[in-house]
């Protein structure tokens, strides 16, 4: 027994030092990406954003100014990141509201059957996301199905084709499966024993839903509203489509200043700016996130 | 007791199928719709997908896309296996440093990504265009491939490796007979949807093809802006028959090579007795 221990010991000793030798030219792949095309590129323009722009030379002259922030000022801007952090918002709880029922429906099936729901969520989520956002301008647009079945039921067109409801409706539609699918991990992962306990102790099945399921679901839901809530604050595609070039989310203005305008300092302030708002979040959500660490 | 789902829970849940589903519904009807508007049902037509394959910006779109999508994942998959394989003998520490910029660049807005990289390239003077459209896809592609690779790479029991070098495997041969077999349907799968996600992408396409490089996305992209025709979904339900196609392959090895792998591990776990 201890001679076995000894023997494990050894292997694993060996196998980590030419583990350990190897794995520093492993590294150099990812470490070069990361930094060349990541790390110093965000680095650069938050540097950046500090700086003006020479109107005549179109250089950028770097000197330590606070310009570029202080434009944000303006209503345009504020009510811009506003609606941006509401759209965002909005999306990540109408994905929780109905991922949730969707993600626990699914766990709650046999296997054959699991496998064709999940299917049903995922296979949407590989194709054209640009055609499928494209669709939505067809179906909400006046006269359009939607519309007329509305109009059939209340004699009222819905109009809200290019408003902050479709930029909604094709941005739930879009990151929904993103939300399913953690969930629907986290609730495969709860072992069946612990409903039988629950049920053998007395406890309704909504009791059981809320004492076991949703605690032991709650890292999958933190995940679903990460990975949803964070990427679609900076939305850019299905505003642009669906919003008309009316409704704009901060997104669109940078991409404006960068490409259209050519103001990159005021550009970069932005960008930079989002991601301080994103980090915000993301601070705030792992605070909720260690004391539901499942064991 | 089985816990059932409640059938409000199963109602939802269908209705929230259908809401995928019938946007993709709309765009098949609408490639063969003879009505222009698309506002009702107006006839069977193939006329938008002969336009569709006709179009040259369609065509030189398509083939630019190919390009890229093969392009960044090669690149992407030289980062994600090297990658974790490091992952596997490095410290928590270096992991945890490692896993924290794997997952900056899964969830960080496309936006700020795209306009960070575009500024270097424009400080530095690098040329615009597919090559700098590889480089960009293949800093958020390797982090999806990474996490695929790496899932697959935790469940590997390093007693098979360390068993092959047991029985005289160089190790060269274990790592090609052993680890690298035992990853290839996470390769095989993480290429697939590295490719399909590159396929598909819009805003690091925009930024950094310049003039010179316009890949089938933007090709629909400038199309939805600027003319609404129903050529767009005769396109869209070619690609997605395509992606589609591509993706089912993908699941298909992987579900094949990963029981085929669970029967050698199956195997060797009896031979130790477990």
């Amino acid at each position: 027994m201890q001679a076995a221990t000894a023997l494990r010991g050894r292997k694993a000793d060996s196998g980590q030092t030419t583990g350990r030798r190897l794995g520093h030219l492993l590294l150099v792949p990812t470490a070069l990406w990361t930094v060349a095309f990541f790390l110093i590129p965000l680095i650069l323009i938050t540097v950046f954003s500090f700086g003006t722009e020479n109107l005549i030379t179109f250089n950028v002259d770097f000197g330590w100014t606070v310009s570029n922030y202080a434009a944000f000022g303006s209503a345009l801007y504020v009510s811009t990141l506003l609606r941006s952090l509401a759209l965002s918002l909005g999306t990540t709880a109408a994905c929780a509201l109905l991922g949730f029922p969707l993600a626990f429906f699914i766990s709650r099936q046999r296997p054959r059957a699991q496998r064709a729901l999940l299917a049903c969520v995922i296979v949407p989520f590989w194709t054209s996301f640009l055609v499928r956002t494209y669709s939505w301008v067809n179906l909400l647009q006046t006269d359009g199905p939607i519309d007329r079945l509305a109009f059939g039921i209340t004699g009222h067109h819905l109009q809200i084709l290019y408003s902050p409801a479709s930029i909604a409706i094709g941005m739930t539609y879009s990151y929904l499966p993103l939300m399913v699918l953690p969930i629907y991990v986290a609730l495969e992962r709860i072992n069946p024993d612990l409903y039988a306990a629950a049920a053998d102790l007395g406890a309704r099945p909504w009791r059981q839903f809320r004492r076991v399921v949703f605690p032991l679901a709650r890292p999958g839901l933190i995940a679903g509203i990460i990975i949803v809530g964070v990427p679609a604050m900076g939305e850019y595609v299905i505003p642009e489509i669906l919003g008309g070039g009316k409704t704009l989310m901060v997104g669109n203005i940078i991409v404006g200043q960068y490409l259209d305008v050519g103001d990159y300092p005021f550009g970069s302030a932005l960008a930079v700016s989002l991601m301080v708002i994103l980090l915000a979040m993301l601070f705030a959500l792992r605070r909720v996130q260690p004391a539901v660490e499942p064991r | 007791m089985r816990l059932r789902a409640h059938p409000v829970a199963g109602a939802v849940a269908l209705a929230v199928v259908g809401f995928l589903w019938i946007p993709i519904l709309a765009v098949a009807v609408n490639s063969i719709n003879q009505n222009t508007l698309m506002i009702s049902w107006g006839g069977a037509t193939a006329h938008w997908y002969a336009r569709a394959l006709h179009d040259p910006n369609v065509r030189t779109g398509l083939t630019t896309t190919i390009e890229i999508a093969l392009g960044s994942t090669f690149v992407s998959l030289v980062i994600a296996v090297s990658g974790a394989l490091w992952w596997r003998a490095a410290s928590a520490r270096a992991r945890a440093v490692y896993d924290a910029t794997v997952y900056a660049r899964i969830i960080l807005p496309e936006v700020v990504f795209a306009t960070a990289l575009f500024f270097l390239f424009l400080k530095t003077h690098f040329p615009l265009g597919i090559v700098a459209i590889i480089i960009g896809h293949s800093v958020w592609n390797s982090a999806y491939a990474a996490v695929i690779i790496q899932a697959r790479l935790v469940s590997l029991d390093p007693a098979i490796e360390e068993a092959a070098a047991d029985l005289g495997a160089t190790p060269w041969r274990a790592f090609r007979r052993v680890t690298f077999a035992a990853l290839l349907p996470a390769i095989i799968a993480g290429g697939l949807l590295t490719f399909t996600f590159s396929f598909d992408d819009v805003v690091t396409s925009y930024f950094l093809g310049g003039s010179s490089a316009s890949p089938l996305p933007l090709v629909l992209f400038g199309m939805i802006r600027f003319r609404i025709t129903p050529e767009i979904n005769a396109i869209g339900v070619m690609v997605m028959l395509f992606t589609v196609t591509l993706m089912g392959v993908a699941v298909a090895v992987f579900a094949l090579m990963g029981s085929a792998s669970r029967g050698r591990r199956g195997a060797l776990a009896e031979f130790y007795g477990q």
